[in-house]
């Protein structure tokens, strides 16, 4: 699969296809002598400007970053036209920006990974995946043996949560976001919290504290969570990038829930279905007040 | 426990508008011990609260000479300063300071001072000329050149009149081509422009320009044509800052900490700094 | 000979210390991989060992997060100002690693200069630091290309080392040390183990001579391409110190109170009028490196930097200061392999 990668990348590179490709590369630590990536070392970001450099790509089960976030960050427009690798779960967030107006699709060159699942154990993301294979994607590389994921099972932990009484959930809550400390990792790692400036940011009038208080850690945390309802695609990586461990899964799991229950949407998996909160229709159902 | 983030408590004794958008605001000590304790260099800058909503850096733009109070000068931009707007005489603020370094008054003594502001930058040199002023025999010629886009832009225009009455001072005002009134008596021209016609005596100089960046940028090869070294030009740079005592890491350019070996700068000094302001 | 104490014993400390209304703070296991300092009401929640180190630091217990210094009521025209103590606790920090001590001298220089952060070091002087000598590192830490070392003894009060079996030898290095563990340590033959660290991954001197000298290298553009602004960094860092003041209340009053903040964020230097000396992320990333082995050095002969790893192990996008410093080595031996 890796030299198909490479290969795709140095033709695109080499005939201006594309100027720059966001791919998965290591640090210095894992190269061999022939200045080639080898499969050690940690996994990060790297953006390929020259068709020689397509050698430090990677691609194995610690490609965790979703790499779409990078798409709406200047510094990397400024590099001009990308091809971006995605893993299926990664593309479901192409497919929000771009019903949201922040890309142009056609304006990027994709590639899809076929993916088993990262990190070992993998994430719980993988177990329930239905995405292994990315289907949008300009050329897809490698197939996949995952059987679809099981959609019974895609929120197991938070129907486990909800048997808690909401006495007992608050309890939880207030014990993890205790240890937020505003650091906004969540939010700089989410392809879909792309404002220019964040309502947190926001100081007239102040609408969340900034403080790392309970009150200013509920604030912050349950305003992002709403303000991704029907939009999270559910690529976990707020979790994983924050320091404190805060289950933040769980808390974008009970909006998206909330989105395919009462709307029977799930975001970003098909671009020809309208975002739920971008649009209305004569024909909602209306048990709620939204 | 000494508090070193606890401002002084001050009383609005005077507010006073000069355009649509910048005010000055007359302040003192609402403890007289205070009063008797507190003294400044002129240059030196302040932090002003708006209780409730936050500080703002502002020079104390009165003469150090001045003991019964300070004043400071704004444009109404942001947070803070839509709060001072509302000043009214009696009401209360916060004061912290004087932080940062000062103009060297004393190795000025002797030199000829060219005083060179633009638009809302004319508050940051006032105390300095009133200073010189004030201690009239210690300089020798006083040249002040101040403009501003348009005659509705310029602050403090009466004192302007009142320096020109001065001994040896000489007091030129310009607007923009295109910003002057039909009475404007005064320069018309960029401020550049303005300091090249003026023919001013140069040979014992110190030049003190302070204003946005794309005027001092036209202004330093018109100073260096008059023959005023870098080490004899000197401006008062500004930078966000929050707690203006060295410690929260927000206002260096580089290795210097604009609160604390600044805000006065001279050129030879500007020069080194990487752009980082 | 040495002294030592018992694993139980040090366990009957911490909660003797606790029963005395005093705060004691060690690592805590939270879920499965991530151990943090945390405030603990028990010994039993202490986990010291069995992992590289927890991955926040102990700042937080000096110069926390979020602390109101001090309030402000509105009364008509007139305001009081009311003043705000930080809290008189005693402190025991039991666990920390000799990066976390380390740090603590470092900040002191910031803190303390020319004006006296007093919430700082009112709770310098309530605190107790007991230090755990390393006994394993992994790829991440660099202490030793620091000037420190996984016994060094900056900054703590009393040092730990194993000797196995559930003991510690006990070397207490100041006067509170001494006091924490006055007659509760045995003799012993046993000495504690002392393991040599990471070998020194690179030399700080050169990298603050090429920080300080190249502002306007692109290799600036090179570390900063993949770094998100999330601040996870500058957090979990033991000497980043950069901070916000704002004012939090009502219409009645509030407080002033002081933040952490990062100069990673894009904020950070934003003006009123609009303008921002530090637009971008590179400019960002560059002045993280340039603060820590250029600016801080020069200013206080200190690097502010203890090699612990945290930015390296908690960056979701593996860029950190070892990284950083490694792309800048690089590019300085470009630099002087071009015909200097």
């Amino acid at each position: 699969m890796i030299d198909q990668l490479r290969q795709t990348c140095r033709k695109l590179l080499e005939d201006g296809t594309v100027n720059v490709v966001i791919g998965y590369g290591h640090s210095g630590g894992g190269r061999n002598p022939a200045g080639q990536s080898t499969p050690d070392g940690p996994v990060h970001p790297v953006f390929i400007t020259r068709p020689e450099d397509v050698d430090t790509l990677v691609w194995n089960d610690r490609c965790f970053a979703n790499l779409t976030v990078y798409l709406t960050r200047k510094e990397i427009k400024a590099l001009g036209k990308p091809a971006i690798i995605v893993k299926g779960c990664d593309e479901r967030a192409l497919v929000v920006l771009e019903q949201e107006s922040q890309i142009d699709r056609s304006a990027m060159y994709v590639i899809g990974m076929a993916c088993d699942g990262v990190g070992d154990p993998h994430a719980l993301k993988c177990a329930v995946c239905d995405v292994h294979r990315p289907r949008t994607a300009d050329i897809v590389i490698g197939e996949t043996a995952a059987d679809a994921g099981n959609p019974e099972a895609r929120y197991a932990d938070l129907d486990a949560f909800l048997t808690k009484t909401p006495a007992e959930r608050m309890a939880y809550w207030t014990e993890e976001l205790a240890r937020c400390v505003k650091c906004y990792a969540c939010r700089q790692v989410c392809p879909l919290c792309y404002c220019e400036r964040c309502i947190v940011d926001k100081n007239r009038p102040v609408a969340i504290d900034t403080s790392a208080t309970l009150k200013g850690n509920f604030a912050w945390q349950i305003v992002r969570a709403f303000h991704l309802a029907g939009r999270c695609i559910g690529c976990d990586e707020c979790t994983r990038a924050c320091p404190a461990g805060i289950n933040l899964r769980l808390l974008n799991q009970t909006l998206a829930r909330a989105a395919e229950e009462h709307f029977t949407y799930r975001a970003g998996m098909d671009p020809e279905t309208p975002p739920i909160i971008g649009s209305y229709s004569q024909t909602d159902e209306e048990d709620f007040i939204l | 426990m000494d508090n070193v983030y606890k401002p002084e408590l001050m009383e609005v004794i005077n507010v006073l508008q000069h355009t649509a958008d910048v005010k000055s605001v007359r302040i003192r000590f609402w403890d007289p011990a205070a009063t008797e304790k507190f003294s400044f260099r002129v240059g030196q800058f302040g932090m002003f609260s708006a209780f409730g909503s936050g500080e703002s850096t502002f020079n104390i733009c009165s003469s150090s000479t001045w003991k019964d109070y300070i004043e400071f000068c704004f444009r109404k931009t942001g947070k803070v300063t839509e709060i001072l707007w509302q000043l009214d005489e009696g009401d209360t603020i916060g004061f912290r300071g004087p932080y940062g370094n000062g103009y060297p008054m004393e190795a000025w003594e002797g030199r000829d001072l060219i005083f060179i502001a633009g638009g809302i930058a004319m508050p940051p040199i006032r105390c300095a000329i009133w200073y010189a002023l004030e201690n009239r025999d210690k300089y020798g010629n006083i040249t002040i050149v101040y403009g501003a886009r348009t005659v509705g832009d310029l602050v403090f225009t009466g004192e302007l009149e009142q320096w020109a009455t001065h001994d040896r001072v000489r007091v030129v005002q310009c607007v923009d081509p295109g910003g002057e009134t039909p009475e404007w008596e005064h320069e018309i021209g960029l401020i550049p422009h303005v300091i090249e016609r003026a023919n001013i005596p140069a040979e014992n100089a110190i030049a003190l320009v302070v204003g946005p960046p794309i005027m001092i940028r036209f202004t330093l090869p018109v100073l260096d044509k008059m023959g005023i070294g870098p080490q004899d030009i000197y401006s008062s740079l500004e930078n966000r800052m929050k707690c203006g005592i060295g410690k929260c890491g927000r206002c260096n350019c580089g290795p210097v900490y604009v609160c604390k070996e600044g805000p006065v700068f001279s050129l030879e000094q500007i020069r080194n700094l990487p752009n980082d302001y | 000979m040495s002294d030592v104490i018992s694993r139980q014993q040090l366990l009957e400390l911490v909660d003797a210390w606790i029963a005395q209304d005093k705060r004691a703070i060690g690592p805590v296991a939270v879920g499965e991989d991530l151990h943090l300092f945390m405030s603990m009401s028990d010994s039993g929640q202490l986990a010291m060992e069995g992992y590289i180190r927890p991955q926040n630091s102990i700042k937080e217990f000096f110069f926390p997060r979020h602390e109101k210094i001090y309030r402000y009521h509105f009364k008509g025209h007139n305001i009081e100002l009311e003043d705000v103590e930080p809290p008189a606790t005693e402190q025991l920090i039991i666990g920390a690693r000799p990066c976390d001590a380390a740090a603590l001298p470092i900040l002191d220089h910031v803190f303390n200069w020319d004006f006296k952060d007093e919430f700082y070091n009112q709770r310098r002087n309530a605190t107790t630091v007991i230090t755990l000598a390393c006994a394993t590192f992994d790829d991440n830490c660099f202490c030793t290309s620091v000037g420190l070392s996984p016994a060094a003894e900056q900054g703590s009060d009393a040092l730990l080392l194993s000797i196995g079996d559930d003991g510690y030898e006990v070397r207490c290095l100041t006067d509170k040390g001494k006091a924490l563990f006055e007659d509760k340590t045995q003799s012993s033959e046993k000495t504690g183990e002392v393991i040599d660290g990471p070998e020194k991954k690179f030399d700080p001197e050169p990298i603050g001579d090429f920080v300080r000298n190249n502002f306007e290298n692109p290799v600036w553009q090179e570390i900063a391409l993949r770094c998100l602004g999330c601040g996870v960094c500058t957090y979990s860092c033991p000497t980043c110190h950069c901070f916000d003041i704002v004012d939090e209340g009502t219409a009645s009053g509030g407080a002033r109170v002081k933040n952490w903040d990062s100069c990673q964020f894009a904020m950070f230097t934003q003006h009123a009028s609009g303008h921002n000396p530090r637009a971008n992320q590179i400019h960002r990333q560059r002045q993280r490196l340039l603060h820590k082995f250029g600016i801080y050095p020069e200013k206080f002969g200190a690097i502010l930097c203890t090699g612990c790893g945290n930015c390296m192990r908690n960056c979701p996008v593996e860029l950190g200061v070892l990284n950083s410093v490694e792309i800048l080595r690089e590019a300085a031996t470009r630099n002087t392999g071009e015909g200097k």
